[in-house]
């Protein structure tokens, strides 16, 4: 891998330059708790702080709402509607979502690949940020705090700059083109970024392998250890909607008024609603709310061949944004009688 | 062909119709459908048999109930309109002794023309095919609705709650960040979330969802919130006193001292 430098007095006008990849995207903090990913016209706003968003970066690849096709009911055609998708650069991903973007890729890249999603992966440069975790952080137990695939670059923090891993082609093609930016690493840089990764491991308030929750929870299914955090969930799918892994859509078609057109529209859904386990003919694969409350659970810590980790990278964005205070890092614990915490 | 519709309004504000009547569309509408009756719109008109009939407004009074019955009679699908028609309204927030005392103090011993009643859903005296719900109902599922009836088809009715489209719009949610009482969580979406758009916490204008609205988990979060009862019960019946699950959801809450 190639390793370059860029200082604290040069990373605005980096920014400023990745603005000529295409539109750039950066977390910026949006009320007084939340960050979220927007345009960025002022460099400066850009929040380095963030730890997470209120809307995952799948938002980019997969959106909340988008149109399929255009059907033209008279003439029984329709059309997938392409729009014309201009590149664009997201900066600041931490590890986990970087790993979730790699986690749909498997779900709408294999062989028959979304033709709406791929045409997005492939027009967005993903430049990575490394981070520092809070209390709900844990991608160090699902083994996803650290990407060596997935990004065209990646930023560490230095104390004076930034150590940059340049992870593709188009990441070589961005430092290329602007050498007067960047300069070698040195051995202090290498210290410095040793240390980070140091204090980072050393950060994280929870140790232990999560490589067997899916068979303990599929044992534990019927435990009453749930009965009482299903009673306290709202069903509202808050957890689904901010995770960057969570891949479930719906589809509606919508006809013109006149009948003659209609089109198909896809938008996020969620297990934790109703109608997710509605099908055909009346019959609901999870009726209940207990069933729709463990669905994400089981989900979550199914096993993703394509990278050997579950489907769930740790980022804590299902507990901090549950509004019921429901704490899923905490209920697997339970489950599985880990108690230990490192740090406090 | 096209379609037969009637659009009525029984006891309300006649937003729904309203609404109906000034959709960007109305001129498609009136192209494509039949109107045989729409009192807003023309003054002409009797009730007479149509394809479907929209119901606006809650039956407060003897005479809607004989005019809902009458509607309904002569529709072939019957579809109730907006908060009133399917829940009762924000009148349906009286009831029993509380109803007799308002409406002493309203009326006193005057002698009024018609026979009142306590605010009810229509549902409580005729078959609903459809809901359209609202307060009032948005342009686009008006459209829906009435697009997918001209198809042969019929609309899907929104069945998850207001935070999936507040989530989708990455608006901040105001319950976590803020404390407020936001009932987003067990209201019908629809309306894009158009009040946490403006950071306002909803009030659950469209009506909960029928079966799953969990009024017992989202008190709990309030009580933890320090919110009190009469306070949290206040706001949920507003538009949501007609659920008969709601007191007793809310007094397991309440009463459970932990
Ligand atoms: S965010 Fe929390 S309350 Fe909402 S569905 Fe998920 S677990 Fe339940
Ligand atoms: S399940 Fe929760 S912690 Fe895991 S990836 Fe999804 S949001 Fe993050
Ligand atoms: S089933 Fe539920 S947990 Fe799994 S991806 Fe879909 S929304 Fe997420
Ligand atoms: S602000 Fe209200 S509607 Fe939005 S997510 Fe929070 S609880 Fe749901
Ligand atoms: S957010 Fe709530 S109160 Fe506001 S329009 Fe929607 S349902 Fe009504």
């Amino acid at each position: 891998m190639r390793y370059v430098k860029i200082t604290n007095e040069k990373i605005y006008d980096f920014l400023e330059r990745l603005k000529n990849y295409g539109k750039l995207y950066a977390p910026v903090k949006i009320s007084d708790k939340f960050y979220d990913r927007k345009e960025i016209e002022d460099v400066r706003e850009i929040a380095f702080e963030y730890i997470r968003t209120l809307m995952p970066a799948k938002k980019y690849f997969v959106s909340p709402t988008e149109k399929m096709f255009e059907i033209d009911i008279e003439k029984g055609e329709y059309k997938e509607t392409l729009e014309n998708i201009e590149p664009f650069v997201i900066f600041g991903m931490h590890a986990c979502e970087i790993v979730g973007l790699r986690i749909l890729d498997g779900v709408y890249l294999d062989k028959y690949p979304d033709i709406y999603y791929k045409r997005k992966r492939d027009a967005g440069i993903i430049v990575g940020l490394s981070c520092l975790p809070d209390e709900y952080c844990f991608c160090n137990l699902t083994r996803t705090d650290f990407v060596d695939v997935g990004f065209d670059l990646f930023l560490h923090e230095l104390p004076d700059g930034y150590l940059v891993r340049v992870g593709s082609p188009n990441g070589h093609k961005i430092v290329d083109e602007n050498t007067d930016l960047f300069e070698e690493v040195d051995k202090n840089d290498i210290d410095a970024f040793r240390a980070f990764e140091e204090k980072r491991q050393e950060m994280f308030k929870w140790e232990g392998s999560f490589d067997n929750m899916r068979y303990i929870l599929e044992l534990t299914m019927e435990d009453e250890v749930w009965d009482e955090e299903v009673e306290k969930c709202f069903g509202c799918g808050n957890c689904t909607n901010t995770c960057p892994t969570c891949r479930c859509y719906d589809v509606q078609d919508i006809p013109d008024i006149d009948g003659k057109k209609a089109k198909r529209i896809r938008f996020w859904d969620s297990c934790q609603f109703r109608g997710h386990g509605l099908v055909a003919g009346g019959h609901n694969f999870r009726g209940t709310k207990r069933d729709r409350f463990l669905n994400r659970y089981i989900c979550k810590n199914a096993y993703f061949y394509g990278l050997g980790t579950s489907y769930c990278v740790g980022c804590g964005n299902c507990t901090y944004f549950c509004p019921a205070n429901i704490d899923y890092l905490k209920n697997l614990m339970k489950i599985r009688s880990m108690t230990e915490v490192k740090n406090g | 062909m096209s379609l037969k519709i009637g659009v009525h309004g029984l006891t309300s504000c006649y937003g729904c119709q309203l609404k109906m009547a000034s959709v960007k569309e109305i001129i498609n509408i009136a192209r494509n459908f039949d109107i045989k009756y729409w009192y807003m719109i023309s003054s002409k008109g009797e009730i007479e048999h149509v394809d479907i009939a929209f119901v606006e407004g809650s039956v407060t009074t003897k005479e809607d109930e004989r005019e809902l019955k009458i509607i309904r009679e002569n529709a072939d699908i019957l579809v109730a309109v907006g908060s009133c028609a399917i829940h009762g309204g924000v009148q349906g927030i009286l009831f029993g002794e509380e109803y007799e005392k308002a409406f002493k103090e309203v009326y006193g011993d005057k002698k009024i023309e018609y026979e009142a009643e306590i605010s009810h859903p229509i549902k409580n005296f005729v078959e609903v095919d459809y809901n359209l719900p609202g307060c009032p109902p948005e342009e686009d599922e008006i459209i829906y609705y009435l697009a997918t009836f001209a198809l042969g088809s019929y609309p899907e009715e929104k069945d998850y709650p207001v935070c999936s489209e507040c989530r989708r719009n990455g608006y901040p949610c105001v319950l976590i960040e803020k404390n407020d009482c936001c009932l987003g969580p067990l209201t019908v979406a629809g309306c894009n979330a158009r009040c946490l758009k403006y950071g306002i916490s909803c009030i659950g204008c469209r009506g909960a969802l029928e079966e799953i609205a969990w009024f017992d988990s989202l008190a709990k979060t309030f009580k933890e919130k320090n919110m009190g009862e009469e306070y949290v019960k206040s706001r949920m019946e507003i538009f949501g006193k007609q659920y008969e699950k709601m007191e007793e959801m809310l007094k397991k809450v309440f009463e459970n001292e932990d």
